[in-house]
């Protein structure tokens, strides 16, 4: 057998070759934020200021006194101050005429919830930072809580499905076409089963970031909390992309495109049997979660241009 | 080398904290507004509209925003500033303490103002007080000229090498922060003169990108507990430092505010007022009063909140028989004010003398001269052998 | 009084400094299943690597191995691959060379 020797055209996306992480950190086998983490600064670079906050990225994140987990440069931020904080960074820099890409980097419980209020603030303010949410649907963290991106019917340790309740009874936040919506120079949504899709929106937001502010909306399940087996994750992602749960699109300046049309998609009821999170809806249910998805998707298709 | 006479302006003393601050150069800035500060940010923002300073000034949508974006900023190296007022301060709390767990060189104005809890409109220094645990340093100020020397001065003790920590200075909302009195402006370059001493110490951490340096690290066990002893042991170098500071500010520009505390008519005093913020004034016309009317009383205007003044008014009040604090604040649980509370952990070394506490100007209610007359003459009584209440809410017994 | 000496940090304030080494877990040690690679049907294609979540498999030129030291047995490559080269044994089976892990 003849071996490829050329490496994937992907590799022409990273900056970096060097992992600015230790080998062994404290993430699950499996997880996704593990997998986002490590891809970031391979196509921003090891020289991006990283801001962060309470999270599950927090416990590789932070130094443990003098100790570190990474190389890069980190600002721990406060859940409610992330974008702030990373304003201030970057204005000082601006201010000294320093070029330095400031990076915020947290769960969908900082950027969707208590952190939303800076983070739509910054976009409006049209800061000069990039914002990447590793969306994992809940406050994994703190042991699968919900938060406004668990979608309507997941079962999660504060919704969870018992005798009356079906799990979250309402359908989720959709932050990154609030951030477009907002203005952002640049707006998108990756998962981690399409790499190139992702590494592609990251190199536009390295230059996309001279006009103004950024946003990336990373569809990462949980291993543990959304109960799949630790080798499914990047099948999850593939899944909910195939089934429009998920769209993989971008706004630039406020134009709409999707990145990865789906010419087929399957039912979505494909992706919730992967889940054991929603094992317990019923076919009624199910019914309503792909009514749920129709109309998120449609949403999206009619904002996009067609090419 | 002493300062060239500044330029005399009529401006209120929100105006005063805006060029106070303009003049130190910050290389960030930003503030919500609220009132009764929020004349600093317009002022501020008059100010980089019109090319008078190259700060960049950030519009946050909050106040908890506008800490954050100062802590990120004073990481990075640069000089910040901020202002905020009650609500404001309680809706940054937790980026407060966050700012001075970082040792970051902030210097915040606060236009005291009650706190929430019972909606009130008005002045009071409930704010500050619900912070004094926060790991700032807190100065309270009593007039406009000394909201902008104190905010010059505030930048050499928070960047101080010996010191980072965040400085918060404190003057009267509604009173000072609306009055306008003649205020003379400094020249730039005399103020440039007095922080270039900054520049010739040692460079703190700063966050570089590229370099793997994270600031808010974890403290673990015994790294958390150096983090913290070290914290304290830089505010507790604060209080010297600030009287050093103001020794220096004077001899460069011709006025000087006593550091930690400033002491009226103390030296052959039987008996003390203890004050801060703009009623210092009045008591001083109250002091004088009552000096005339044989009563030998004099005053402390407690400068520094936190660090306490402990060795300085110590020797301040050694020997003196009885003593009235005037708070604009309540400190629940200790059926007293708080100021007051805490004249009373100075007992061990000033002995057991009668202190007073009086509870006063809440809610904007004017602190008259009457009141404060009222006060000296119950401490003096107190003095003599006299028995005495511990605390008076004067508004309610008028 | 705590002399100066006696602290753990060079400066004041919570700062760690990675600028040396870095901590880092036995995260091996957690492995249940490893990946064994079949080289007759890897294609180099690579993509296991891309998809590993500690980024643990090493380019060996024709094919990918994993740093036995740092995977965490996940079984994301040996789901991805489309070849099916890579599958998932049981550490118990590799118990003779445990001193290599």
């Amino acid at each position: 057998m003849t071996k490829q020797k050329k490496k994937p055209k992907i590799y022409d996306y990273f900056k970096e070759t060097e992992d600015p992480y230790a080998g062994g950190v404290a993430w699950c086998p499996g997880c996704t934020l593990e997998l986002t983490a490590r891809f970031v600064p391979k196509v921003l670079g090891n020289d991006i200021i990283l801001v962060g906050c309470p999270c599950c990225a927090a416990p590789v994140l932070y130094g443990q006194n003098l100790g570190t987990w990474h190389r890069l440069s980190y600002f721990s931020s406060l859940m409610t101050g992330v974008a702030s904080s990373a304003t201030g960074i970057s204005r000082y820099y601006r201010k000294i005429g320093r070029d330095a890409t400031v990076v915020c980097f947290t769960g969908d419980g900082c950027s969707a919830d208590v952190g939303f209020q800076p983070l739509s603030g910054a976009a409006e303010r049209n800061e000069r930072i990039i914002y990447i949410t590793y969306d994992n649907e809940g406050y994994m963290n703190t042991g699968y809580q919900r938060s406004s991106t668990t979608p309507m019917g997941a079962s999660t340790s504060t919704t969870p499905a018992g005798t009356i309740s079906h799990g979250k009874p309402t359908p989720a936040k959709n932050v990154p076409l609030l951030m477009a919506m907002q203005g952002a120079a640049y707006a998108a949504t990756a998962t981690l089963s399409h790499l190139d899709d992702f590494a592609r929106k990251l190199t536009k937001a390295r230059q996309k970031i001279k006009e103004g502010f950024v946003y990336i909306h990373v569809f990462s399940p949980c291993v543990m909390g959304w109960r799949i087996e630790a080798d499914m994750s990047i099948q999850v992602c593939r899944m909910a992309v195939r089934t429009n749960y998920f769209p993989l699109w971008e706004a630039e300046n406020g134009r709409f495109r999707l990145t990865h049309e789906v010419s087929s998609p399957k039912p979505v009821q494909e992706y919730l049997r992967l889940i054991r999170k929603f094992s317990h809806l019923k076919e009624t249910e199910i019914n309503e979660f792909q009514q749920m998805v129709d109309r998120k998707y449609a949403v999206i298709k009619r904002l996009c241009v067609t090419e | 080398m002493i300062a060239q006479k500044g330029k005399k302006m009529v401006i209120t003393g929100n105006a005063t904290a805006a060029y106070g601050a303009m003049l130190c150069r910050p290389d960030v800035a930003t503030s919500y507004p609220i009132t009764p500060m929020s004349e600093v940010a317009e002022q501020l923002s008059a100010f980089r509209a019109n090319g008078l300073m190259e700060t960049e000034m950030v519009e946050v949508e909050g106040e908890n925003s506008a800490m954050n974006v100062v802590a990120g900023a004073s990481m990075a190296g640069g000089r910040t500033f901020t202002a905020t007022s009650s609500w404001g301060l309680s809706f940054m709390y937790d980026a407060v303490q966050h700012a001075a767990g970082f040792r970051a060189p902030i210097v915040m104005v606060i236009a005291n103002r009650e706190a929430p809890g019972i909606l009130a409109v008005s002045g009071g220094q409930q704010d500050i007080i619900s912070v004094r645990d926060a790991g700032w340093i807190q100065i309270i100020v009593e007039e406009g000229q000394e909201i902008l020397d104190t905010i010059i001065m505030a930048y050499r003790l928070a960047e101080d090498y010996d010191i980072q920590l965040p400085v918060m200075v404190n003057y009267d909302g509604f009173y000072l922060s609306y009055m306008a009195t003649a205020i003379e402006i400094p020249e730039q370059t005399d103020v440039d003169h007095f922080l270039a001493t900054l520049k010739e110490q040692p460079k703190r951490q700063v966050l570089e990108p590229g370099v793997a340096l994270g600031c808010g690290t974890h403290g673990i066990e015994k790294g958390f507990v150096e983090l913290r002893y070290r914290q304290c042991v830089a505010m507790e170098r604060a209080a010297a430092k600030l009287d050093e500071i103001d020794r220096e500010f004077g001899e460069l520009f011709g006025r000087s505010y006593g550091g930690q505390i400033e002491e009226y008519r103390i030296d052959d005093a039987d008996i003390v007022v203890v004050a801060s913020g703009g009623v210092a004034g009045t008591a001083k016309v109250a002091v004088d009063t009552k000096r005339e009317q044989g009563i030998k009383v004099g005053l402390i205007k407690l400068r520094l909140f936190r660090p306490f003044p402990r060795q300085r008014l110590v020797e301040a009040l050694n020997g003196k028989k009885a003593i009235g604090v005037i708070d604009r604040s309540v400190g629940f649980g200790w059926d007293c004010g708080p100021m007051a509370m805490e004249l009373r952990a100075l007992t061990p070394e000033i002995g057991i003398v009668p202190i007073l506490s009086y509870i006063d100007g809440l809610a904007n209610l004017d602190i008259t001269i009457p009141h404060i007359e009222r006060a000296i003459d119950e401490v003096q009584s107190a003095a003599l052998g006299k028995s005495y209440q511990e605390v008076t809410w004067i508004p309610l017994e008028e | 009084m705590v002399h100066n000496d006696k602290f753990m940090f060079p400066y004041e304030g919570a700062w760690s400094d990675g600028r040396e080494k870095l901590l880092c877990l036995d995260t091996g040690s957690w492995r249940v299943n490893r990946p064994v690679l079949d080289k007759e049907k890897c294609n180099y294609c690579s993509l296991c690597a891309l998809y590993c979540p500690p980024q643990c498999l090493k380019d060996m030129g024709d094919h990918y191995a994993p740093d036995l030291d740092y995977c965490k047995g996940c079984g994301i490559c040996a789901r991805e691959c489309p070849r099916g080269a890579i599958s998932m044994m049981p550490e118990g089976e590799f118990a003779d060379d445990s001193a290599k892990r």
